[in-house]
């Protein structure tokens, strides 16, 4: 754009304005193409551009009144005074669209084009006393135009009268704003129109894009190497099937299938002897012969019948497309979080409790995580201080301890433990006396009594008041394998398996409705 | 003694020397004179105090060796000579001070004391007895190795903690024991007596406020107010008004106790309560009047306004810390320890980071206790659950000094009249540990 620009500038001398139409930016195009007339126009008022040609496509002064415009003086460029400007004609055509559009960088930005010709020469409208119809079908008729005696007038009392062009395309004169006399100044002396326009950026641009190191699009790549005689299959591929499936490949000749193959090829008369042996599929195809010479082969006996075939898989025998799904197999691996991730992690045992002599089952910590209850496979449950490993309290049991659980509630402090059948709610010991003799209320049960719970046909358990651990025991018809409780303390549910032919099924869980006592104390507590 | 001695040590000519000027801020005894000498740069801590103890005993002949430690630019000297320098940049062509000190080194351990249980609380505050609280719930008071002149009883907890609230007059000593039975008792007794027995005291007030056991205590300076952190996450105000006012006794509420106490016992409540952990508070730590240093499970050091009741900052580390205390330079530099095996110690007067200043990392297990020295500006001990107690100097990254006096967990240690060190731990054993030159 740079080099034309360039181009322009020189041009610009010889004021060939569909050069510089065709040359400036596209937003300035219209104006453009309507300052280059102008500038015809305007460059006859000036008298430095006398060194203009008159080349035909000056008739743009022809086009000012009576062909000499108004020119006050240098009338040495114009050429005759055919008005309507032929030679502009095919300027104008240009310019006649983009006057339009001109229109509205003028200053009336509202009004339409007047325009009704369409996109005729208007030479034809030459002889004519109107020029296009209006929406009712009547004839516009045009302008009368001001004689050359009325335009030297003009000339002499409006001191705008330079700037003002006629417009053939809608038939009026169009006054040119002090911007747009800017923009042709700038224009005539050959720099661009707009001052903040850098035309040596884009020169730049220029050069760099011609020496290539501006690139827009990748550069294809060309392959290196391509096959002169491609493969059937890939051929026909591109050939735009849009579901051709290749007929596949018939095997290319092996060392079976020379006429002298190597001894180990060809099996012994056993060996064929135990083809017969076999099924009909099993059996090779091809059993591989011997010839000493290219004269003692025989005639391949096969030979129809494989053309045959291979022209029913060309032709007849129905394809179906394997989807093939390309999957990365490690894609497949379940991603781990990697060891960063998963700080803080445990990384130093710093306590150890010391004390059990079997293997620990269950642990449990109390709510406000001063204490560690834990079961274990020796038969006890042991109450441990955090902070410095000491154990507390042990309780014994004969049976392995399943699993320990803390009421969450940090004013109850109840353990429940399961051991074989049993649920034992225990007294921890812990807390000021207040809440011990709370504790020591709720555990207390005078008498055995169903559980009020519903859906269970077989009542099998039972309370009672266990004096030897201090706490309540609840009597499961089956080995109890968790308990836990609810969050706020007030119920708490076992887990059984469910019965002994069905080991592995789901467990059921039954939810224990806690004796009236028990909850009524429980709620009053959990009010207080 | 002439103006240049040359020291010819190894009598190898080709070894490279360093002039070198010894400066002490010790007393007389210890002066040596102001001259520069030519020492061999490869001499550790060792060779250097051999110099120097030479260079006394020519002053003086009745000298006798001491352990001396070693300052350049501030910073104890660890390594050779040479490579000393070396690291820390400084050059060998001038004439180097040096800076010497005694040695801190534990000289001499007592026999240990021993109780019935774990010993969990330690205070040496008074140079006339040792407090202690032990596991069995009771407190004692031993004016020395093996001999406890005072059982306090009382309480229905292990006790966790023990403070020496008053021991300004004239014979008569308050202390206050905080305990896991969620109260607090102040104990009032005579030092000056003397009896074969122990003697046994009750409390003369039980603070009670706490909902869950107590775990630490730590006293005003002019010891009107205590204040407890305690494993429901708050702290308590308390006032220990000596004397028996009307205004602070409490209606003693009625419950089913199986031993009644036939003395009356003042019950106190809290002045106040200071909130604002999360999780247990285990160690509280009284400077000034007006601030108060807790230490918690939740990570966090904060400093709070005694007067308004609100924490005004905090420092949060990542690990739950068990211990607290403020000292050193100023009284203000903060030394916790916690469940990493690392003593941190913050400086709270620098603007910015809360990164502490000074880490130290010698310890293999949880930190249990941490104790400034009250009057030396640099030295502080530590006690872990791996059974050892470390003394620190702040000058040097190494332990100045490691006691390995106990067979299980130490859980508290505290200072003894200046230069000896007390520790209490699993092994139910009360060490003591003496001629510690700090000063």
């Amino acid at each position: 754009m740079g080099a034309s620009k360039k181009e322009s500038v020189e041009v610009d001398k010889k004021k060939n304005s569909k050069k510089t139409q065709t040359t400036k930016k596209e937003k300035h195009n219209t104006e453009e193409s309507v300052l280059a007339q102008k500038q015809e126009g305007a460059a006859t008022d000036y008298k430095e551009l006398s060194a203009d040609d008159d080349s035909e496509d000056y008739k743009s002064v022809g086009e000012s009144e009576a062909g000499d415009g108004e020119s006050s003086g240098d009338e040495g460029n114009h050429k005759s005074g055919s008005s309507e400007g032929l030679a502009i004609d095919g300027q104008s055509e240009d310019s006649e669209p983009d006057q339009g559009a001109e229109e509205s960088d003028s200053s009336e930005d509202e009004v339409a084009p007047r325009n009704t010709v369409g996109d005729v020469p208007l030479e034809w409208y030459r002889d004519e006393k109107h020029i296009g119809y209006d929406i009712a079908g009547k004839k516009i008729k045009k302008k009368e135009k001001q004689d050359k005696l009325d335009s030297f007038l003009a000339n002499v009392d409006d001191s705008k009268n330079w700037r003002k062009i006629y417009d053939e395309y809608n038939d009026e004169e169009v006054e040119l704003t002090k911007e747009e006399t800017k923009l042709v100044r700038r224009m005539l002396k050959g720099k661009t129109p707009h001052a903040d326009f850098d035309p040596y950026a884009v020169l730049g641009l220029v050069r760099a894009i011609r020496k290539g190191y501006i690139k827009f699009d990748k550069p294809k790549e060309e392959p290196r190497f391509y096959m002169l005689w491609g493969d059937d299959a890939s051929s026909s591929e591109k050939t735009g099937h849009l579901s051709y499936i290749p007929a596949p490949k018939p095997n290319m000749p092996g060392h079976e299938e020379s006429y002298n193959p190597s001894l180990e090829y060809i099996p012994t008369q056993e060996e064929i002897n135990s083809y017969q042996l076999m099924d009909e599929e099993d059996r090779p195809k091809f059993i591989p012969k011997r010839f000493t010479s290219l004269r003692s082969i025989p005639a391949y006996e096969n030979a129809v019948k494989d053309s045959f075939e291979r022209c029913l898989d060309l032709y007849l025998c129905p394809r179906v497309r394997k989807k093939r799904i390309n999957i990365d197999p490690e894609s497949l691996k379940p991603k781990l979080p990697s060891r960063k991730d998963l700080r803080p992690y445990p990384a130093t045992c710093y306590l150890e409790y010391r004390g059990h002599k079997g293997a620990v089952m269950s642990i449990s910590a109390e709510a406000s995580g001063q204490w560690i209850a834990s079961g274990s496979s020796d038969g006890t449950v042991r109450l441990w201080e955090v902070e410095t490993c000491r154990c507390i309290k042990v309780w014994e049991f004969g049976e392995v301890v399943q699993y320990v659980a803390w009421n969450p509630l940090p004013e109850l402090p109840i353990l429940a433990v399961t051991v074989g059948q049993d649920v034992f709610l225990l007294n921890s010991g812990l807390g000021n006396e207040e809440i011990q003799r709370k504790v020591k209320e709720l555990l207390h049960v005078e008498t055995p009594t169903a559980p009020e719970d519903s859906g269970n046909k077989v009542s099998g358990w039972s309370w009672r008041q266990d004096d030897e651990h201090e706490g309540i025991r609840l009597r499961h018809f089956k080995s109890v394998y968790s308990v836990e409780w609810h969050r706020k303390g007030d119920y708490f549910s076992t887990v059984m398996p469910a019965d002994i032919l069905s080991i592995h099924c789901h467990l059921i869980a039954f939810l224990f409705l806690a004796l009236e006592s028990i909850v009524l104390c429980m709620k009053s507590i959990s009010h207080t | 003694m002439g103006t240049d001695m040359e020291m010819d040590m190894d009598g190898d000519v080709e070894e490279r020397r360093v002039q070198v000027r010894f400066i002490t801020k010790l007393k007389p005894p210890y002066r040596v004179p102001n001259t520069s000498i030519a020492i061999p740069a490869n001499l550790t801590r060792l060779g250097l105090s051999t110099i120097v103890n030479s260079l006394l005993k020519a002053g003086e002949d009745e000298w006798e060796s001491q352990p001396f430690d070693f300052l350049i630019d501030g910073e104890l000297v660890r390594l050779p000579l040479e490579q000393f320098l070396l690291a820390k940049g400084i050059s060998a062509e001038k004439v180097l001070e040096i800076e010497y000190i005694r040695a801190v080194a534990l000289q001499k351990e007592d026999e240990p004391s021993l109780h019935d249980d774990w010993v969990s609380a330690v205070d040496g505050s008074c140079p006339r007895f040792i407090l202690t609280g032990c596991y069995d719930n009771l407190g004692r008071v031993w004016r020395a190795a093996g001999e406890c002149t005072h059982v306090l009883e009382g309480h229905s907890g292990a006790i966790t903690s023990v403070s020496v609230v008053n021991s300004e007059g004239t014979d008569s000593v308050t202390v206050a024991t905080a305990s896991k039975d969620e109260t607090l008792r102040l104990w009032k007794f005579d030092n000056e007596e003397h009896s074969d027995q122990p003697s046994k005291i009750r409390a003369f007030k039980i603070l009670r406020g706490h909902n869950a056991s107590v775990q630490s205590v730590a006293v005003e300076a002019s010891g009107s107010m205590i204040c407890s952190g305690s494993w429901d996450c708050t702290i308590n105000l308390w006032r220990t008004n000596v004397s028996d006012t009307e205004g602070d006794l409490v209606s003693i509420k009625k419950r089913k106790v199986k031993n009644k106490a036939e003395e009356s016992q003042l019950e106190g409540e809290a002045l106040s309560t200071l909130v604002g952990h999360t999780q247990c508070v285990s160690s509280v730590c009284w400077p000034e009047p007006k601030t108060i240093y807790s230490a918690s499970w939740d990570h966090s050091v904060r400093r709070w306004d005694v007067e308004m009741g609100k924490d005004l900052s905090s420092i949060f580390c990542g690990k739950p810390l068990s211990c607290l205390h403020v000292g050193g330079e100023g009284s203000a530099l903060i030394a916790a320890g916690g469940s990493d095996p690392i003593l941190r110690i913050w400086d709270p007067r620098k603007p910015g980071t809360s990164a502490p200043i000074y880490q130290f990392s010698s310890h293999n297990s949880w930190i249990s206790a941490c104790k400034w020295h009250s009057k030396s500006l640099f030295h502080l001990l530590s006690a872990s659950y791996d059974g050892k107690l470390m003394l620190w100097d702040l000058r040097t990254a190494w332990p100045l000094a490691i006691a390995d006096s106990h067979e299980d967990k130490v859980l508290c240690a505290d200072w003894w009249k200046g230069d000896s060190v007390i520790s209490g731990g699993v092994d139910s054993k009360l060490c003591i540990s003496s001629g510690i030159s700090v000063l």
